[in-house]
């Protein structure tokens, strides 16, 4: 690694860097203790408007509650789900809070496998992000089932009610994924905090507040920091990672199976693995990118998260949604090529609604599932698009903006997925017609709730960056002076 | 079920006898709970064990034979009686709802005067001082008496001191009679022989729905229009509207409203020029041409030409007039030209036959309207009304509700209705489940009502007869020869049958055996008819109702609701439309071509004036109607009958005038209607995702010729070659039953009666218009309904589709927690105590059977009380569908387990199977090759098989149903059509 490479935005130009360091990451050109300082000021105590942004949040969330408690009471039939379209909002939510969670993972175990320098600074907020994504995604199969007490039914342990799971549905292959995807992005993230929970405790214990230190000390396993430490460590990471690679893929194919194992047309799809799996890192990178951008600029973290960093997972947002946006196209074209009428007819319906000759006239009629369809094609296609340029990649408000348009984009095409191919099934005089109610609105937005109260709380209480991995990408304090620069 | 009484039907009828003797000595006394505890000393009784009693439907006075089964002293389901010689044990959508005229909510629970509520004594106190100050001055409004309740009320009438009884039903055959009368000497209903005749030709009689015995008719219509045998017969469908009857023709003959007449006169005037037979009518015949006929009918010479042809090449004919299309002024004109038809054609004592006896007179519209004139001038001191709803049905310009206020009106009636609103005395009656009664339909055929349980124990009601009595002894204890009650009435009536019959046995023995079998049924006694040589003095005349401004209105009867009756039941409600699948309201029915170029869209909501009123309601988007015709459903549009009825839909009534044709009855037909488009849309629910089925073959139709050479349907049916091994040979799978069942959608009719059966047997809840509109209905049997084609060259195809129990189930696979797992026997098994609420399984059911409980529904008091008690209800969060009533399954093995034997075909009988009309459906064991679905089945040998599909079959789901192809004798052009090139280039014809 000879020389760091940065962006210089205004010139458009490479600037070569004299100091080493990860290349584009401006803030391994710090010293250790610039470091820590600027790292550990963002946990200081939150401005009026924190609490403001996180009043937001619960609101949001309590809303979510409260529609949860009257549907949990009342029954599910307070949401438009119905017969025939049996999986709605709630299932789209799970899918799309899965895919979300992706990105965290993706980028603190693959590209640290990968050695893609540039995940440094951005991990901790991804991995934070995969956490609560997933959490917030393991809420929605609970609440959308008929009866969600009796949801520890479909986990396998022996009993005295002498029941077992039926191994054969993809629901309980889903329980398996999610739970282990979980279980391992938890330890994962948690593996990762220690040395930093380390600096946060004795940084607590320096000043003297023995309540966060009481906190934090736990967290940090007793951590001192030594060589033999870090070897384990070090070695913990990586097989950490090992493990984390593949669920990456697995979980979002396992999801997808959900809808490719059953014989609804629109979900019969062998496509579906990769396809899920792409959309995942598309929606998760672009909630990244979302979320830490502003980040950036409240916190004044340009020299952390460089324009570089940024265009680094712009190109990622632009290589999946080509995957994506193929995806969409193959699918219509073996939905065309399979010869079957009920995929020509939901491939069809998707994009122009009723079929003039389906209907009794031949009128039109466009619906939820024609609107969810070009919003998906629009943001995850055609919107990414511009950041094919470089001036763009270049410019954050714009990635935010993309980003933003990404996401929703995602969203309606976990809807345009599931919910449009349940009101065109086989049977004609048992199509039917989907739309949400408060209740499910009300949840929905409570799920966006859960999720950024829980990030806006992480970025005020642990480390948003991974203070120890941007240090061991820094020069040690006494390399340059040795070199003698 | 077999023929024949079976020995444990004996110990069952046995039972019956001896607990109605019980339960008629019990009287009105609230009803006991007997715990399991403390078993019942007075008579033998066993908790869960299905009491089966045999009784008569009332619903309408086509009174066929009802088989009760109770359950705890409940009455539980309602079934045809299987030895009734009108309805062979099947029953209509009407009779299968009769448990919620016993337990609807609505009924009086008291007695009442002006609205407020009175003790019983002071309730008969008032009545008996009415009866005895009004004497010579009481009139009786009822229904028309079809058995001994008419010398009764007639006997009452003279005990009370004189008065007049006046008959009251809508829907009456009244016209038909007065043309029998004058066309072939005979004031009667004939019989019709469907099953002889080789064509139909209807003019717009609605013989599936309402008209005559619609259980009958669909049956006997089925043994002759059913494909048999490379063989099948024709229905052609002659009116301006087509209902559910027309929907089952072969082809739809578009005529002018009210030209019904002229028509049947121009074929038989053919018809008579080629067979030369009753020549006195050729003169007459002769200005009937086709050519004459052809511009007021609407209707070309040719084809009329063709008509003939036809007729005269597959007779012998059935001609069949009457209902509510042909209603017009001259409807009387309308059916001696379908008399002449018949006569002219030789259907006459063969498809026609009259019975030998003399029909009791019922009174008309006319002798209603002389009431109402009597009422207006005062003549009338206490007007005593029944369950009848006049004020309700009959056209407000007739001033019947203005009418009765000038007198004082007692109502024993057991519903809610507008005319017991209307009503100073209120005296709750009791249900035809809960009273005495008979019926005599038609020669030979006398049928019993008993209690089947005691009175429900939420209303506090007497039987209407007994009322009645208890009121005249009150005045005169000598009346009705000091008989106490109804009972001993009906006994002595009874008995003077048996005398007449020339029974030797005690009276005792006579009567059990009535109560068992139902009643009497002998086989009718005809006598021949000739056609009267003055039928020429008839002059049948168009009554120009095609090029008048507006469009014809047409009041049509509803096969579920009626004449409004049925409103207040759940079910009948709740049940789509066939036609329509429209539930829980009411619509205008207008042609697609006429409401473009009025600017209606589909489903707007439209105003529908004529000069007598005017009413709002969605238009629907129907091809079997003329283009210068609305037709509008009658029996919605309740105030005052209970939250079920109220406030939905419209009473077509109110758009017509107090007309009557020659034989006094209502002239239902002749008033121009103005729309007026009132709003886009409206909010109208209908279950039917789609009308058309793509091409799909969900309900597959063939053609005679097609099914003439079996080389080409043959190897469509071959099953791919599959691996694994199929079910039938892995073990412990369909040893011995394999479950399955067959649907012959040529015999399907849409009646619906099925729905309703299913609804009644398996405790589904109704769940109201709103959720209904957001896919909510439970409904386990979809009568899924069709089009095909454009214009009046349409089709409309009928598909019962419930669960498919199929072996290689969708759902089953997908269940994480096995709530759902393919039994032993070949059923879709579903466990609703293990139901986690994924709903996975019907997002992965191709047939989308399933049904998910979205709340704890509700069934109110005392609709609860019918609840079957050999299953459960099913929580909020719970999936649920059809298990072809495996709580019938599970009882039937058990008595045969305890006989060491293994079930015999058509042991078990699915309530929707039980309860069709036609026959459609066949039930039982697969396995067995000589079971009656195995043979129709057809599943081992596929090479054989020419009618048999199964639904969707390319999905290898393996369903257990196997239908059978609805044959069409004409090549319908469907949304292929050459006509809509525009449609040719859709992706999903593959």
């Amino acid at each position: 690694m000879g020389t760091t490479a940065e962006y210089n935005a205004t010139a458009g130009k490479v600037v070569i860097d004299e100091h080493q360091g990860h290349p584009g990451i401006k803030a391994t050109t710090l010293d250790y203790g610039q470091i820590n300082d600027e790292m550990l000021a963002m946990l200081d105590k939150p401005r009026p408007s924190y609490y403001l942004l996180l009043l937001g949040f619960l609101m949001a969330l309590g809303l979510g509650a409260l529609s949860l408690a009257i549907q949990v009471d009342v029954g599910i039939g307070y949401s438009g789900i119905s017969h025939p379209i049996a999986w709605g909002f709630y299932i789209t939510n799970f899918v799309f809070w899965i895919g979300i969670g992706h990105a965290g993972t993706l980028i603190s175990a693959v590209f640290y496998l990968t050695r893609a320098p540039w995940r440094t600074a951005i991990y901790r907020s991804a991995e934070a992000m995969t956490v609560f994504a997933v959490m917030t995604a393991g809420l929605f199969p609970l609440l959308h089932t008929g009866r969600p007490w009796l949801a520890y039914w479909l986990i396998p342990y022996p009993n005295e009610r002498m029941l077992w799971v039926n191994f054969k549905s993809p629901l309980v292959w889903d329980v398996f994924a999610v739970t282990t995807y979980m279980s391992v992005s938890i330890m994962f993230f948690m593996l990762g905090l220690i040395p930093d929970m380390a600096i946060l405790r004795d940084e607590a214990i320096r000043k003297g507040k023995k309540l966060k230190a009481l906190i934090y000390a736990p967290m940090a396993l007793a951590w001192r920091g030594t060589n033999h430490q870090w070897i384990h460590y070090m070695r913990g990471y990586l097989i950490f990672a090992a493990l984390a690679t593949p669920l990456v893929f697995s979980v979002h194919s396992i999801v997808s199976w959900d809808f490719a194992m059953s014989s609804v047309p629109g979900w019969h799809t062998t496509i579906f693995a990769p396809y899920f799996v792409a959309g995942a890192i598309f929606s998760g990178l672009s909630m990244v990118m979302t979320v830490l951008i502003p980040m950036r600029a409240v916190f004044g973290l340009q020299d952390y998260i460089t324009n570089h960093v940024i265009q680094s997972v712009s190109k990622m947002i632009i290589f999946t949604s080509m995957i994506v946006g193929y995806a969409y196209a193959s699918e219509f074209f073996i939905g065309y090529y399979s010869g079957s009428p009920f995929e020509r007819a939901i491939f069809y319906y998707r994009p122009f609604g009723e079929m003039e000759s389906w209907t009794l006239l031949g009128e039109n009629q466009i619906n939820f599932p024609q609107i969810a369809f070009w919003l998906m094609v629009f943001c995850n296609v055609i919107a990414p698009i511009p950041l094919w340029r470089w001036k763009i990649r270049n410019n954050a408000l714009a990635v935010w903006i993309i980003t933003i348009f990404v996401n929703i984009g995602m969203w309606f095409e976990r809807f345009n997925i599931v919910g449009s191919s349940l009101q065109h099934e086989y049977d004609p005089a048992a199509w039917g017609e989907y739309w949400p109610t408060v209740v499910e609105v009300g949840i929905t937005v409570g799920s966006f709730g859960f999720f950024f109260t829980l990030f806006t709380l992480f970025a005020k209480s642990l480390p948003p960056m991974a203070i120890m991995e941007l240090k061991e990408a820094t020069n040690p304090p006494m390399r340059n002076a040795a070199k003698g620069h | 079920m077999k023929k024949g009484l079976s020995r444990r039907n004996l110990f069952k009828y046995v039972g019956a006898g001896s607990a109605t003797a019980v339960v008629a000595g019990c009287e009105n006394k609230p009803e006991k709970l007997i715990p399991m505890l403390v078993p019942p000393t007075d008579y033998e009784y066993t908790p869960q064990t299905a009491y089966q009693y045999m009784t008569t439907c009332r619903e309408c006075d086509a009174a066929c034979g009802m088989m009760v089964t109770t359950r705890e002293h409940r009455a539980q389901k309602a079934e045809g009686n299987p030895n009734h010689p009108l309805n062979q044990g099947a029953l209509c959508a009407k009779g299968q709802a009769s448990l919620q005229t016993l337990y609807n909510p609505s009924r009086h629970a008291y007695p009442l005067a002006d609205g407020k509520k009175i003790p019983w004594q002071e309730g008969l106190q008032q009545f008996s001082a009415l009866t005895q100050t009004a004497a010579g001055a009481i009139a009786y409004l009822g229904k028309p008496a079809v058995g001994s309740e008419g010398d009764f009320l007639d006997e009452w009438l003279q005990a009370a001191g004189g008065g007049k009884r006046v008959d009251f039903e809508l829907l009456s055959q009244n016209s038909q009679v007065e043309a029998n009368q004058i066309a072939f000497n005979r004031a009667d209903v004939p019989e019709y022989a469907f099953e002889k005749a080789g064509l139909i030709l209807n003019f717009s009689a609605d013989f599936l729905e309402t008209w005559g015995n619609p259980v009958e008719n669909a049956r006997r219509f089925a043994d002759m229009h059913a494909y048999q045998k490379g063989n099948k017969n024709k229905f052609v469908h002659i009116s301006p509207h087509v209902s559910l009857t027309g929907a089952k023709a072969d082809r739809w003959v578009v005529i002018n409203p009210g030209t019904e007449g002229l028509v049947a006169l121009a074929i038989a005037a053919v018809i008579q020029q080629e067979n030369g037979s009753h020549t006195f009518l050729k003169a007459y015949l002769e200005s009937y041409s086709p050519e004459n006929v052809a511009e007021e009918t609407g209707v070309s010479a040719e084809a009329i030409r063709g008509l003939a042809k036809e007729a005269l090449e597959h007779g012998p004919l059935l001609a069949i007039g009457g209902g509510n299309v042909s209603a017009t002024k001259q409807s009387v004109e309308t059916l001696v030209a379908v008399n002449i038809l018949n006569a002219v054609s030789g259907a006459l004592d063969k498809t026609l036959r009259f019975y030998n006896q003399t029909a009791v007179k019922k009174s008309t519209h006319q002798d209603l309207l002389e009431l109402i004139s009597d009422l207006d001038a005062g003549k009338i001191k206490l007007l005593i009304i029944d369950d009848s709803n006049p004020v309700y049905a009959l056209p407000p310009s007739m001033g019947f509700a203005e009418a009765i206020k000038k007198t004082f009106v007692v109502s024993l009636a057991s519903q809610k209705s507008e005319t017991t609103h209307e009503a100073n005395l209120v005296l709750p009656a009791l249900t035809a489940y809960e009273s005495w009664g008979d019926a005599f339909p038609r020669s030979g055929v006398k049928s019993i009502q008993q209690p089947v349980m005691s009175a429900v124990n939420t209303f506090d009601a007497k039987a209407r007869e007994d009322i009645l009595i208890n009121t005249v002894q009150s005045i005169d204890k000598t009346a009705f020869s000091g008989n106490s009650n109804y009972l001993d009435f009906l006994q002595d009536k009874w008995s003077k049958i048996q005398r007449e019959l020339g029974d030797t046995r005690s009276f005792e023995n006579f009567w059990i055996s009535i109560l068992e079998n139902g009643g009497i049924y002998e086989k009718p006694k005809f006598a021949r008819t000739a056609l009267s040589r003055k039928v020429t003095a008839v002059k049948v005349s168009s009554p120009e109702l095609v090029g008048q401004e507006g469009l014809t209105l047409l009041p049509t009867t509803s096969l579920l609701l009626g004449d409004g009756s049925g409103a207040n039941k759940p079910w009948l409600q709740e049940v789509p439309n066939p036609m329509s699948q429209i539930v829980w309201d009411s619509w205008v029915e207008i042609n697609p071509d006429t409401a473009q170029k009025l600017g209606i869209n589909d489903r707007a909501i439209i105003e529908v004036k004529t000069p007598h009123g005017s009413v709002q309601a969605t238009a629907y988007y129907h091809f079997g109607i003329h283009r210068d015709a609305i037709a509008i459903p009658m029996g919605q549009g309740h105030q005052h009958s209970g939250e079920v009825a109220d406030g939905f839909g419209i009473n077509v009534m109110q758009l017509l005038p107090g007309e009557f044709d020659n034989a006094g009855n209502l002239s239902f037909v002749g008033v121009q209607a103005e729309l007026k488009l009132i709003n886009e849309k409206s909010y109208t629910v209908n279950t039917d995702g789609n009308a058309r089925q793509l091409g799909r073959e969900i309900a597959a139709a063939t053609t005679v010729e097609e099914l003439a050479h079996p080389e080409n349907h043959g190897s469509a049916h071959k099953r791919p070659t599959e691996f694994y091994p199929d079910r039938s040979e892995t073990a412990g799978y369909y040893k011995p039953y394999r479950w399955g069942m067959t649907i012959d959608l040529d015999r399907c009719n849409g009646c619906s009666a099925c729905v309703v059966a299913c609804y009644a047997e398996n405790n589904i809840p109704v769940v109201g218009k709103i959720r209904t509109a957001i896919g909510r209905e439970m409904s386990w049997i979809r009568m899924e309904r069709y089009i095909e084609g454009y214009g009046d060259d349409f089709e409309t195809r009928f598909s019962p589709m419930l669960c498919q129990q199929c072996g290689n189930a969708g759902c089953e696979t997908v269940c994480p927690v096995y709530a759902t797992y393919h039994n032993p026997e070949g059923l879709n098994a579903m466990i609703y105590n293990r139901c986690v609420g994924t709903r996975y399984c019907s997002n992965n059911c191709a047939y989308k059977v399933r049904r998910f409980n979205w709340f704890n529904y509700e069934f109110p008091a005392p609709l609860d009380q019918q609840l079957n008690s050999t299953i459960t209800t099913r929580e909020v969060g719970v999936m649920e569908k059809c298990t072809f009533c495996v709580q019938r399954i599970k009882t039937a093995k058990y008595d045969a387990k305890d006989l060491s034997r293994d079930l015999e075909d058509g042991e078990v009988l699915t309530a929707c199977q039980q309860t069709c009309p036609t026959k459609a459906i066949t039930f039982g064991n697969l396995m067995d090759p000589e079971s009656k679905v195995a043979k129709s089945a057809l599943r081992e040998t596929a090479d054989k098989r020419d009618r048999q599909y199964e639904v969707l079959a390319e999905l290898n789901y393996k369903p257990a149903i196997t239908y059978l192809k609805k044959v069409n004798t004409r090549e319908v052009l469907g949304h292929n059509s050459e006509n809509h090139d525009s449609h040719q280039n859709s992706e999903n014809h593959g």
